[in-house]
């Protein structure tokens, strides 16, 4: 018992020591970049220690203003399919999770089977479609291609979230006279709020970052941050180390202080869970 | 550069407001006309901005703005190509890559022989015959040519120096022994190369005199020469010449290996230069010079050497909007004062007597060098249908073969028994 | 449990039911179309009957990408699956710094592929990687990724891992956050021991979530295009190229666009194939919950 006790904690005490190095390692080396004197970034042997540098953010914001109005793009379209998909998602996964049909479980199998075809070949149809549409090198295009390959996993993940919610809740809430939507707004949101935490954070890397879509349907009016990024590694002109690493810090930086936010939520809903159960 | 910046911030302010509403219009801008053009970034930037701005005349002439919509190479091609393909599209002017053009793509472009004969380009007999030889397709010329990188040897002065070497190769055996030599005093690898394109292959096969398919389609017109390059790859690969890393080297690998000193040749194509040299990123800023690749020994003074050379064209989609607009754009960069202000910002002439300005001369002293380079140099192979496919199938023999795990012969065999039934 | 009328449920399932639609269905169905057809740029598209898919079935390179494919994604999948349990399980154990921690295991997933992969190539460089280094200073062997295909694909897996252990660490990790913790007290007070705890508890009402997280990890891994794409392209000598590589080729590089439709659905029916297990275990589950 006392070894167990030593040990435990020295145990985990490692684990998250390794957890640490696995994870941030590659990410240091990425922002350490960022701010290295350009000839030192591929240096042999590697630089440990270097005069730190601002020069590839300054000619970032002076050569490529382009990237700063991509970013703009990209969070308005993030934004919109994060909406778009965890509504859609949660609505769905709340009647997936809440009634019982067999065309019901057949349709998640097939909401999942939906899911197996490459995006990439969905594109061949959709570019023509899309022109004719108008729509072409408009946020609205990408919110909805974004919001759609996620809303089956959103589905299928807020069905077993939901499955978790004692149903004594909702029935006692409809026999107080509340409507299906009060009783999804004011019952099943607050309680499934983990799950769909997780969603939106899927949601918001996807479309963050994603390429193929931008640039098969943006031009210049709704360009995204990425395109702007794969052009920095333009294969004509070279590419320019520094300010590639650069950018990729200054993309980071959102997502990961939407996950410190997102922590904060999690353990609040949680809490505010557990009085309510 | 402070012109540009503002117009960025106010179009970056200006979508702010305006996408609030998620379904911005297009940023209005002052001129009557807007040119919508598809192109890489190098083609922008090349024509200048603000004080330099080599199209400010035309722009006021035309009452116009170009409008630039830029992607990488491959993106930028499938871009053009499915814009093309629509029942009518918004960009009159495409940046096209002179691989790429096969009948089959050329019907999506607008003859331009017409248009020439209507309104002539200055001096057109002045772009190279070559380049316009490879934009025309089925006796339809449809595009223009308006940037050239042709391949060149870059080599690390320094550390040919601590080698004991003065002067750069001048044979191909002499680059294998000073690369060798180079290795074993472990002074740096001797040559870095990216095993993802053809061009390497084909260069070090016609140092031999062969090519890997001609103009003509002729696969492998001298098998012995591809197997003498693929041996000395082997070669190379073996004693440490070329890195242990070689199946997985890119070509901006190369970049970095040679800023870095960790190689000592390197082929690029010319306007790498700038970058090699650049203090900011190389450890070797000045010190690495380009020569004209060298041929073999034996062909020294009889076969020159045939390099490769990429082109880029300006081609009109046929189902663009303002063609006429679009042919004045094209007529203008094309003519000799513009390709020239192009040229001296970096851009790669396609006009054979920019090379001979004295004032490009001045401004770059590798002009004279590229000049003769490019007055042999030929694409890697001709547009096919399946060229695409051609090219993988010819890497994937070459990494063979240099890494050993085929000799030369049995690779050489391989190309040519899987590269046969895909030609035209 | 509400009576279920059609009615009273469409409504909510609409949205779902009609982004799928619009944007993969029917695009799907002219895929199947286009992949009995021989169909390029600039060329309408001819019927060929099943040639595309014979074409592809009987090219070597396919079949070692599929091969390729299978092993990376089982070993992969399942290796990703444990870790991220253990982080999980670890994350929600009262470990000091939380917050930072979880932050540190999310940030990779927030990294672009593009930047992720050129660093990973520089650590891991063969002569001069800090990773190589280290490994050769330790006396361990080094990782030859460039060189010899076993390696490289070793390579491949752990890049995958290092990219996409955050999404099944937030699946598990959440689902383990909304499990109620009266749960424990009550084991805890019949007296069960951490091990029992978790095998009685834990795993089972975790289940739902692992099952979900390993079917779609699946389906992601399945068309891993970036992590070989720019890591190896392929290489040494087309050795680890995978499917989604190979679709990339045929609709990009070759402009092939019925064999590509032709690969498209060739990768779905082994998906669904090697993801057939976990969709049967999802709906027997999906029929339990009743």
């Amino acid at each position: 018992m006392r070894a167990e006790s030593l040990l435990v904690p020295i145990g985990k005490t490692l684990a998250v020591a390794a957890i640490l190095v696995w994870s941030l390692f590659p990410i240091v080396f990425i922002v350490a970049s960022s701010v290295k004197p350009g000839q030192d970034i591929f240096a042999v042997p590697p630089q440990w220690v270097f005069e730190p540098t601002l020069q590839h953010y300054a000619t970032l914001w002076a050569q490529w203003g382009v990237f700063f109005r991509g970013l703009w793009n990209s969070l308005l379209i993030t934004i919109g399919a994060t909406v778009l998909a965890v509504v859609a998602s949660t609505c769905a996964g709340y009647a997936f999770s809440r009634h019982a049909a067999r065309w019901l479980d057949l349709s998640v199998v097939a909401l999942i089977a939906v899911r197996l075809i490459p995006p990439i070949v969905v594109t061949l149809p959709l570019f023509p479609i899309v022109n004719r549409l108008g729509l072409a090198d408009t946020h609205l295009v990408l919110i909805v291609l974004y919001a759609t390959f996620f809303v089956s996993l959103g589905t299928v993940l807020m069905r077993t979230f939901i499955d978790q919610i004692p149903r004594d809740l909702d029935e006692a809430a409809a026999i107080d006279g509340a409507s299906r939507l009060t009783i999804l707004w004011r019952v099943i949101v607050p309680l499934a709020a983990p799950g769909i935490l997780a969603v939106a954070v899927f949601v918001i890397v996807f479309a963050w970052n994603e390429f193929l879509f931008a640039f098969i349907f943006t031009g210049t009016n709704a360009k995204t941050a990425p395109l702007v990024i794969s052009e920095m590694i333009g294969s004509i002109d070279g590419v320019d180390w520094g300010v590639l690493f650069a950018a990729s810090t200054v993309q980071l930086a959102p997502v990961l202080a939407f996950v410190i936010l997102m922590n904060r939520y999690l353990v609040a809903g949680l809490t505010a869970g557990a009085t309510k159960g | 550069m402070t012109r540009p910046m503002q117009m960025n911030r106010r179009g970056f302010l200006a979508s702010a407001t305006g996408t609030l509403a998620l379904l911005a219009a297009a940023p209005a801008l002052a001129a009557g006309k807007v040119l919508n053009i598809l192109s890489h970034r190098v083609h922008q930037a090349v024509l200048g901005e603000g004080e330099g701005d080599l199209m400010a005349g035309w722009k006021t002439a035309n009452d116009a703005d170009l409008a630039f919509t830029t992607f990488d190479s491959n993106p930028l091609m499938d871009r053009l190509f499915r814009e093309a393909s629509l029942p009518e599209t918004e960009f009159s002017l495409g940046y096209m890559v002179d691989n790429r053009p096969t009948s089959d793509i050329a019907r999506l472009f607008e003859p331009l022989d017409g248009w020439q004969e209507k309104d002539p380009i200055a001096d057109f007999a002045d772009l190279a015959p070559g380049l316009i030889k490879g934009m025309t397709i089925d006796g339809k010329l449809i595009g223009i040519p308006v940037r050239t990188a042709t391949q060149a040897l870059f080599y690390n002065e320094d550390l040919l120096e601590q080698a004991g070497f003065t002067a750069p190769p001048a044979t191909l055996e002499e680059l294998v022994a000073q690369a060798q030599k180079i290795s074993a005093d472990k002074i740096a690898t001797g040559m870095v190369l990216a095993s993802d394109l053809a061009v390497f292959p084909v260069m070090f096969a016609r140092a031999f005199g062969g090519d890997f398919l001609t103009q003509d389609f002729r696969l492998l017109p001298d098998p012995a020469a591809m197997e003498q390059a693929l041996t000395v790859l082997a070669g190379m690969f073996a004693d440490g010449s070329l890195p242990r890393s070689y199946a997985t080297t890119k070509n901006d690998d190369q970049v970095t290996w040679m800023q870095q000193g960790r190689a000592a040749f390197t082929v690029l194509p010319f306007a790498r230069a700038a970058q090699l040299n650049n203090p900011e990123q190389s450890k070797f800023p000045g010190r690495i010079k380009a020569v004209g690749f060298p041929v073999t020994g034996g062909l020294v003074g009889k076969t020159p050497m045939a390099a490769v050379v990429e082109a880029w064209a300006m081609v009109i989609p046929a189902n663009a909007r303002d063609k006429d607009l679009a042919w004045s754009y094209i007529r203008q960069v094309s003519s000799p004062e513009t390709t020239l202000g192009m040229a001296l910002n970096g851009n790669g002439a396609a006009r054979v007597s920019t090379f001979s300005d004295p004032r490009l001369i001045e401004k770059n002293p590798l002009a004279a060098i590229e000049a003769e380079a490019l007055a042999n140099a030929r694409g890697a192979f001709p547009p096919f249908p399946e060229a695409a496919r051609a090219q993988a199938l010819l890497l994937e023999e070459v990494q063979l073969a240099v890494m050993g795990r085929k000799t030369p012969a049995e690779a050489v065999a391989a190309i040519s028994e899987r590269v046969a039934p895909l030609l035209p | 449990m509400r009576k279920t009328t059609f009615l009273g449920v469409i409504p909510l399932l609409a949205p779902v039911q009609l982004l799928l639609l619009c944007v993969v269905i029917l695009p799907a169905l002219y895929v199947v179309w286009l992949s009995f057809h021989l169909s390029s740029f600039g060329q309408a598209p001819e019927f060929v009957g099943w040639q595309n898919y014979l074409r592809v079935l009987s090219d070597p390179a396919f079949r070692s990408a599929m091969w390729n494919t299978v092993i990376i994604v089982v070993v992969a999948v399942h290796l990703e699956m444990l870790v991220a349990l253990g982080m999980a399980l670890l994350c929600n154990s009262g470990v000091k710094f939380r917050r930072f921690l979880l932050v540190a295991v999310l940030a990779p997933y927030a990294v672009s592929e593009v930047v992720a992969v050129a660093m990973w190539r520089f650590l891991f460089d063969l002569d001069i990687g800090p990773v190589t280094l280290a490994l050769q200073a330790l006396g361990l062997p080094v990782l030859e990724w460039s060189y010899e295909p076993s390696h490289a694909m070793i390579m491949i897996i752990l890049l995958t891992i290092w990219m996409h252990l955050p999404f099944t660490f937030v699946i598990l990790y959440a689902a383990r956050l909304a499990m109620p913790a009266d749960l424990y007290e009550a084991a805890r007070i019949d007296g069960a021991t951490r091990l029992q705890c978790f095998w009685r508890v834990t795993l089972p009402l975790m289940g739902p979530a692992i099952i979900v997280a390993l079917l779609f990890r699946y389906i992601f891994a399945f068309r891993m295009f970036s992590e070989v794409w720019l890591l190896t392209g392929g290489g040494p000598a087309r050795s680890t190229e995978v499917v989604a590589v190979y679709l990339y080729q045929e609709a990009f590089s070759y402009n092939a666009f019925g064999t590509a439709s032709a690969t498209a659905l060739l990768m779905v029916i082994a998906s669904l194939v090697l993801a057939s297990g976990y969709i049967w275990l999802l709906r027997r589950q999906v029929k339990n919950a009743r």
